[in-house]
C-alpha cells in the first residue's frame, strides 16, 4: 500500500517513519457503500480499521429491535479498536456505514504484532482507547442522569454547533443517539416548538433561545 | 443542505402497503404502480407521519439544526 495514504489519517503523522512504513506494508483500504454493514455485534473481532473519509456508527439493538448508537465515527477515528484488545476478542457493537466509506484495515495478528513491536504506536492507541472511554462515560451519565428531554435538547444544541450533515437526521436517528423512541423525539419537538425554544420549517429545524435550552438540558431525571 | 420541501421516497424499498398515501392527513400522497409520490400542488407539510407509517423504512424525512439569527448573538458567558 501506498504510505502516502497513512497521510490521509492525522494522528499517525506523530508516528515514527519506521512505524508508518511498517503499518503500510500491512494494511489495505477498502471502499464502503453507505448503509454496509462492516461489523456485527459479538462475532469475532479480525481487523481493525481506521477511517479515511466518511462516516460511520456504532450501535448496539435490543431483540425489539431498539437501537442505541453508541459512537460516531469520522476522519482518523479507529473502529473495533476495544473489540481486539478484549479478553474474549468479540465484536463489541455492530458497525454500520452513514456515506461512502474508506477505511484503511488491518488484520488482528498485525495489529498485535504493531503494538508489540512499536511503542509510539501503542502510545498512539492508548490515547485513543482514553478518548473512546471518556466519550462512553459521559453517554452513561447523559443515559442514566438525565431527563430524555434534557438529552434532545442536548443534542439538538450539538447538531447546531456543527458542520449540517449532509444527510440530515430522521427523528429515529436522532432516537437512537439519545436513547428514546421516535414517538418521543416527536412530541418532544413538539413540545419545544410550543415554548418557543425551536421553530420548525418543513425540515428545518431552527434553535430559538440559546440560554432557555441550555437551561433544559440541564433537567435532571427525576 | 437546501430545506427538505417532501420527504424523500426511495421506491425500490416500497413494499406498496399504501398506508403512507392512505393514512397522509393532508392527502399529500398518490399511490402510483412505481410507488407512492407527492401531488402537485404540493400539499405536504412535512409533518414525519408517513416516515413513521412506512414499514420498510423506504420513507426518510430528514430534519437540519441551525441557530436562528437571534439565539447567535446570546453570549453565554
Amino acid at each position: 500500500m501506498e504510505n502516502d495514504v497513512l497521510s490521509k489519517i492525522p494522528m499517525f503523522s506523530s508516528l515514527q517513519p519506521d512505524t508508518r512504513l511498517a503499518i503500510s506494508r500491512c494494511a489495505f483500504t477498502r471502499q464502503l457503500a453507505p448503509g454496509y454493514t462492516l461489523l456485527i455485534e459479538g462475532m469475532p473481532a479480525e481487523h481493525g480499521y481506521f477511517l479515511i473519509s466518511g462516516e460511520a456508527r456504532a450501535l448496539r439493538m435490543n431483540p425489539e429491535g431498539r437501537v442505541q448508537v453508541l459512537a460516531r465515527f469520522s476522519n482518523g477515528d479507529p473502529i473495533n479498536l476495544i473489540s481486539l484488545l478484549s479478553k474474549d476478542k468479540a465484536n463489541r457493537a455492530t458497525i454500520e456505514t452513514l456515506s461512502e466509506v474508506t477505511v484503511l484495515v488491518l488484520s488482528a495478528s498485525d495489529f498485535h504484532r504493531l503494538i508489540n513491536r512499536f511503542p509510539d504506536f501503542s502510545a498512539l492507541l492508548l490515547h485513543q482507547l482514553a478518548t473512546r472511554l471518556a466519550k462512553m462515560t459521559d453517554l452513561a451519565a447523559d443515559l442514566s442522569l438525565y431527563a430524555v428531554r434534557a438529552r434532545l435538547a442536548r443534542f439538538l444544541i450539538e447538531l447546531a454547533d456543527l458542520k449540517p450533515s449532509p444527510a440530515g437526521w430522521t427523528q429515529d436517528e436522532i432516537a437512537a443517539h439519545i436513547g428514546t423512541v421516535r414517538d418521543v423525539v416527536g412530541r418532544l419537538l413538539r413540545d419545544f416548538e410550543a415554548a418557543g425554544l425551536i421553530q420548525r420549517q418543513g425540515g428545518q429545524i431552527t434553535l430559538q433561545n440559546r440560554d432557555q435550552l441550555a437551561a433544559v438540558a440541564q433537567e435532571q431525571d427525576l | 443542505m437546501a430545506d427538505p420541501i417532501t420527504p424523500s421516497i426511495n421506491l425500490s424499498l416500497c413494499n406498496h402497503c399504501t398506508l403512507c398515501a392512505v393514512l397522509c392527513p393532508e392527502d399529500a400522497l398518490t399511490m402510483r404502480e412505481q410507488g407512492p409520490v407527492f401531488n402537485i400542488p404540493l400539499t405536504c407539510t412535512y409533518c414525519l407521519e408517513c416516515e413513521g407509517l412506512c414499514p420498510t423504512g423506504a420513507i426518510r424525512a430528514p430534519l437540519t439544526v441551525t441557530w436562528g439569527a437571534q439565539s447567535e448573538s446570546i453570549n453565554l458567558s
